[in-house]
């Protein structure tokens, strides 16, 4: 190969500009067309979308030869790449992340009848030519990327918990990266569900707003364990159709009441979604957008994905950290008389306050037992200690997320500014503010709301 | 499509292109089927000779020497009155064609129309290399400043444009052939349908 490397051409694969893509069948006869995007693979390897079964594809499958030429669309240099077509995929991350970013190009241009993927053909790069031409125009200055993912992780390495944490990560994509739109979502154990727990640069939080496996480029990441990239956006990987119908499958009749909405831009035009993989696990994903097409590129994805990591590395450090609890630091509870009836509803661990759904699954079941623990004790004060042991949780052996629940469901009562209220009260315990005149309601086992 | 769009300042509508109604292989079709050939044409109907002069994307290749296929960008197209095709192209940078094409082998040609993703794709046997003349300067500056023009006019940043359509003339070389085989090959049901008589 050339001297030059395919990662130094990047920005020509972004799908800004359109490809050329020449083919011969058998006998020599030329075919060449327009392709949206080159996308990029590794060192040695790019992929072309299949979505046709037409003469390009025949004479690839007679040939294997191609030869794509690419253009930068900031410097308008053009490069030519022989190519020998190894295989097709039709599964997996490549192909997802493929798949998203032809569904945004074919949105983009009215066209998400007609661009469907059927496969990502790999192929490998057997030469590099850099067509001769004008002279290239200046490279805009961007934002230096390796400084701002250094700044990011080490702002990281500075927190002692893990709610720092998660708003550290959120705060050094707004102020290291200029992404002012952004949410970390943590995986539900054992279930193909995410939810969200910090949030920054939207109206509400959407602490506890769930997003499934699949759904939308969250979604897409956290099931393929691999970045998800989207410069326009596309009806399909829109976020809360999938949640309702998962709901009504699942037969729950009244579940418009238990969904807490998706915090996101109402009109964004480019996302990303970087998986948090810790030892080959998924923990969560972390997600920025804009109202700015093509926002995020090649290199934008190299250095949030090494915020993530060392994202995933921290999370997984602080739960290893035994909790050293401290002394509880008293906390002005402020009981106030409020009639309030407090209703759990055992199938799906929901608990609405009156009749304002609040929060379900480990996190209600939480709110739920401090609550009842206080009406027969009077105690406001918990560590998470005798929760994580707590029979009546039942809580997994692993219980990871225990912390993650709690800020969760602290903030979702701030957001809601409930009538109850939970607080830090030092390393490791929380304090529980309830007014006077609760009342607590448990629900048959089969009754939903 | 030829570009997609970039840096689009949020006054400019998310699918400016989707606006307008994509072109179909089906019309292609029914547009070859209603007219006939133009005068001193024995391939293109006035339709096709009036569109791959409109100032599009012009792209083409022939079977390489080195066993891969060759492939280029052309600055712009000509019908000359005998139904000739005459491609401008720059020299340097279309050298494996030009070479492949002087060699004695076969040409393809796609020309694509921004807006609406129209694409229609020509071949011939063979095709000779010649020099660029005086007079096909202006009408390389024509349609080149077209193609251009619909690009800012799609959303797509002038500079961008510009970049995208510029050519030295000083580069200037022109391939000449007869087309043999007329293609739609703008995306959809029937695509790469060839139109015959």
């Amino acid at each position: 190969m050339s001297g030059i490397c395919i990662d130094q051409l990047r920005a020509s694969l972004e799908g800004v500009v359109a490809s050329v893509m020449a083919t011969c069948d058998a006998n020599g006869v030329p075919n060449v067309s327009m392709i949206s995007q080159v996308h990029y693979v590794d060192t040695e390897r790019v992929a072309l979308s299949y979505q046709f079964f037409n003469k390009t594809r025949r004479n690839l499958l007679a040939t294997r030869r191609a030869t794509v030429q690419i253009t930068d669309p900031q410097t308008y240099q053009h490069h030519r790449l022989e190519l020998e077509y190894l295989e097709t995929r039709t599964t997996g991350p490549l192909f997802e992340r493929m798949k998203a970013q032809l569904a945004g190009i074919a949105s983009h241009h009215g066209m998400e009848d007609v661009f469907r993927l059927l496969g990502a053909d790999i192929f490998r790069i057997v030469s590099i030519e850099a067509v001769p031409g004008l002279p290239p125009a200046a490279r805009p200055a961007s934002r230096p990327l390796l400084a701002a993912a250094r700044r990011s992780c080490a702002a990281l390495d500075a927190c002692t918990d893990l709610e720092d944490l998660l708003d550290t990560a959120t705060l050094g994509l707004e102020r290291d990266f200029g992404i002012a739109h952004s949410i970390l979502l943590l995986v539900e154990e054992g279930e193909e569900r995410l939810y969200a727990v910090a949030s920054r640069g939207y109206p509400t939080s959407g602490a506890g707003a769930e997003v499934a496996f699949g759904e939308g480029v969250i979604g897409v990441a956290a099931r393929e364990a691999v970045p998800i990239r989207i410069g326009h956006m596309t009806r399909e990987y829109r976020y809360g159709a999938a949640i309702g119908s998962m709901a009504r499958r699942a037969g729950i009749v009244a579940e418009a009441q238990r969904i807490i909405p998706f915090p996101g831009l109402v009109a964004p035009r480019s996302q990303i979604a970087l998986p948090i993989v810790v030892s080959g696990r998924v923990l969560g994903v972390l997600f920025g957008e804009s109202e700015v097409m093509m926002c995020f590129s090649y290199d934008e994805e190299d250095a949030l994905a090494l915020v993530a990591s060392h994202l995933g590395a921290r999370m997984a450090l602080l739960r290893q950290d035994p909790v050293e609890e401290d002394d509880a630091v008293p906390v002005a509870t402020g009981l106030r008389e409020k009639a309030v009836r407090v209703r759990h509803f055992p199938f799906d661990q929901s608990v609405f306050l009156d009749n304002d759904y609040l929060i379900k699954g480990v996190a209600g079941a939480i709110l739920w037992r401090l609550l009842s623990v206080h009406a027969e004790t009077g105690r406001t004060d918990f560590s998470l200690r005798e929760l994580r042991v707590d029979p009546a949780l039942r809580l997994p052996a692993h219980a990871d997320n225990l912390d993650a629940r709690l800020i969760l469901l602290r903030r979702r009562l701030e957001e809601r500014k409930a009538c109850i209220q939970l607080q830090k009260s030092g390393r490791g315990r929380v304090s529980l503010s309830v007014p006077k005149g609760l009342t607590l309601e448990e629900a048959g086992a089969s009754d939903p709301a | 499509m030829i570009l997609s769009a970039t840096n689009l300042d949020s006054e400019s509508p998310a699918g400016m292109a989707a606006s307008f109604t994509p072109a179909s292989p089906i019309g292609d079709i029914a547009a070859w089927q209603s007219q006939q050939t133009a005068a001193g044409n024995q391939m293109l109907t006035p339709d096709l000779v009036a569109f791959v002069q409109r100032g599009i994307s012009v792209i083409l290749a022939a079977p390489g020497a080195n066993g891969w296929p060759a492939a280029g960008v052309a600055v712009g197209c000509r019908i000359m009155p005998d139904g000739t095709m005459r491609i401008l192209l720059s020299r340097a940078a279309n050298a494996a064609v030009l070479a492949a094409v002087g060699a004695g082998t076969g040409l393809a040609v796609t020309f694509t129309a921004a807006p609406d993703h129209r694409a229609i794709q020509v071949k011939a046997r063979q095709a000779r290399v010649l020099p660029a003349s005086s007079d096909d300067l202006p009408e390389m500056d024509r349609q080149t400043a077209c193609f251009r023009d619909e690009l800012v006019e799609l959303g797509f940043p002038p500079d961008l444009a510009r970049g995208y359509a510029a050519f030295d003339p000083s580069e200037m070389i022109a391939i000449e052939f007869r087309p043999e085989h007329v293609y739609t090959q703008t995306p959809g049901p029937g695509a790469g349908a060839e139109l015959t008589r």
